[in-house]
């Protein structure tokens, strides 16, 4: 593996507007190698398309803030760049998937022109259109769809081949950072399966490094070489696929997602959710954010944050754990 | 290549399927293509100098074979005039159209895309316009500037491009948010390149209706300045002012308001049947 390719340190991202501030992502922290992939876990509203968007610098200018934190990629900052140099590397350098194949194509533009617009916009090396369309034909043959197609329109294909025309889109200026946004949320289950082993094997094909964002622990268990467990804005447990599927140390939060893992072997009829609701996150609690939810929770969870602690690269966001032999860190 | 010639015509195919069932839409364009074809072929059909023709001992005579639409106080042929006047009216519905959809089309995605304060300056600006109805405003800019071709021009395009902005704002609204918007920025597009290549020709469907109807609109906006005064002035042969001439005659020669009465009618008439049909034949919500 490869060097630091993409660092995250503390990001931060609020909503802010008239009437409130919505906490969205509360100083989340991660970084990835070339070649890598991290899988971003969490419910539905745990922050994990605002910290994509945030990294990719798409939020919605009005509104999200982002008071502190730093984005490092290929040695710069990305927060501190202007929006004509972001431009320069979304798209060359890093690029993302969106989790609707559906609604992400352009309806009026034929799919090879849209393909190519990438290219044509981060164009380096001087190609003439001629190699333009050779190199989207290309990407079409990679991704699985035959070229003969690219004339078609979007209307003109299924819900699996337009996610393949997505990844045909992020994929053609090979970006170094690929931020996958649920990619496979709106296929079924066997053209999942097909779009993840594609997105692996162009992978280590290119040297890309991939950021996949999903709720969908198997898909992680498959793809990723790290894990960062998402709650309510914050990276409640990090480390890697080993430390997270199999290490015997977890929040309980990590705990209760995998318990509401139906069983395939085990006769209990019933599924076994973690109860109540995330929080409301235009209120910053006192103590723990998954406070109210824990099974384990103490008088300090309510309390006080709990800090981050760490063992051999295994970062745990807890109360429970202060007592072992574990280093704080931050 | 010859794929997308195919594709190119069966699209248009489908387009002209859905079209030709409203029946009405049809005979708009049928009406419309007869107009069209008059203004072109105007001098073969008739010379420009019959307009001008002042026959002392033909004036106002009732249609007969020799003058079939008559002939006015002055001995002139009313169907020349009325036949060219056609140029006049299309050309100037067709040309202030054309202008208020490319400000409006400016100034209306500006506003629906960024949002903000260029949003609120530039319909605050528009409100202001809308406060004042289009005939008066048409009247007041003619007034100012004085009477000419292009002056009228000018004062019923400002007249129009309130409208327009309004619509096409409120199309782009819509279209900005789509995710396709989003993937564009994701890949690094920049907004002037989002705004024509996305988001203008996703919202085209109801600007191209708006754009025919308006033609029908400034059609009819011209005839009525020409009618009071204020537009293209006699002798040149516009349909509005044809009529204003024949007022003083309405009892004794009604055909001298008729006939010119009649291709208003007509010409405004088959573009808005015309916009109907492409609101149907367009929106794709109707798709079957």
């Amino acid at each position: 593996m490869g060097k630091e390719i993409l660092e995250v340190k503390n990001l931060t991202i609020q909503y802010r507007t008239d009437l409130e501030t919505v906490y969205a992502v509360n100083g989340i922290s991660f970084s990835l190698k070339e070649g890598e992939t991290l899988g971003l876990v969490g419910e539905t509203g745990a922050g994990k398309t605002t910290a994509a968007l945030g990294i990719m610098g798409l939020l919605p200018e009005r509104t999200a803030v982002i008071p502190k934190g730093e984005v490092k990629f290929d040695g710069k900052d990305l927060l501190k760049l202007s929006e004509q140099e972001m431009q320069k590397i979304r798209g060359s350098k890093m690029s993302m998937i969106f989790q609707d194949p559906m609604t992400a194509l352009n309806p009026v533009l034929p799919v090879g022109k849209q393909i190519g617009e990438a290219l044509y916009l981060h164009n380096e090396e001087n190609l003439t259109n001629s190699q333009i369309e050779e190199k989207v034909e290309e990407t079409l043959e990679l991704v699985g769809i035959p070229k003969e197609r690219k004339v078609e329109y979007p209307y003109q294909f299924s819900g699996g081949m337009r996610q393949r025309v997505v990844i045909a889109i992020a994929l053609i200026c090979n970006p170094g950072l690929l931020i996958a946004d649920e990619p496979t949320t709106a296929l079924d289950v066997t053209i999942q399966a097909q779009i993840l082993t594609m997105i692996c094997n162009l992978q280590r094909k290119y040297g890309t490094s991939v950021i996949m964002i999903t709720h969908d622990l198997g898909v992680v268990a498959e793809t990723c070489d790290k894990v960062a467990i998402m709650y309510a804005g914050e990276v409640v447990e990090y480390g890697t696929l080993r430390d997270i599927f199999t290490g015997d140390r977890h929040h309980p939060y990590t705990e209760g997602l995998f318990g509401s893992i139906p069983s395939l072997t085990g006769d209990s009829r019933r599924l076994h959710p973690i109860e109540g609701l995330m929080p409301d996150p235009t209120k910053k609690p006192e103590g723990c954010w998954f406070a109210p939810r824990c099974g384990k929770c103490t008088e300090k969870c309510k309390k006080q944050v709990p800090p981050v602690y760490e063992k051999d690269g295994h970062q745990i966001r807890c109360h429970l754990f202060d007592e072992q032999d574990t280093e704080e860190v931050q | 290549m010859n794929r997308k010639k195919e594709k190119r015509n069966a699209q248009i195919k489908e387009f002209w399927r859905r079209y030709k069932k409203n029946k009405a839409a049809v005979t708009g364009l049928v009406i419309l293509c007869v107009i069209v074809g008059i203004a072109i072929f105007a001098d073969l059909i008739i010379p420009y100098s019959k307009c001008v023709e002042q026959v002392g001992a033909d004036r106002l005579q009732w249609p007969s074979a020799a003058h079939w639409f008559g002939t006015d106080e002055f001995g002139r042929d009313l169907f020349a005039r009325v036949i060219h006047g056609a140029r006049y009216s299309l050309f100037i519905g067709v040309v202030t159209s054309l202008i208020a959809l490319a400000v409006g089309a400016v100034l209306g995605a500006s506003a629906g895309y960024f949002g903000g304060v260029v949003d609120n300056v530039i319909c605050r600006i528009i409100d202001v316009f809308m406060c004042v109805p289009p005939i008066l405003l048409s009247l007041a800019v003619v007034a100012a500037l004085g009477t000419s071709m292009r002056n009228l021009i000018i004062a019923i395009t400002i007249s129009c491009i309130p409208g327009n902005v309004r619509l096409i704002r409120s199309v782009v609204l819509t279209v900005a948010e789509q995710d396709y918007v989003e993937v564009a920025r994701s890949y690094g597009a920049s907004n002037a390149r989002i705004i024509f290549r996305y988001v203008l020709p996703n919202a085209m469907g109801p600007i191209i209706v708006n754009t025919t109807m308006a033609i029908s609109d400034m059609i009819l906006s011209a005839a009525g300045l020409s009618f009071i005064g204020m537009g293209i002035q006699p002798p040149s042969p516009e349909w509005g002012a044809l009529l204003s001439a024949a007022q003083t005659y309405i009892f004794t020669s009604p055909y001298l308001l008729a006939f010119p009465g009649i291709f208003i009618v007509l010409s405004s008439l088959s573009f808005n049947l015309v916009g109907d049909g492409l609101t149907d034949a367009l929106d794709p919500k109707l798709k079957d």
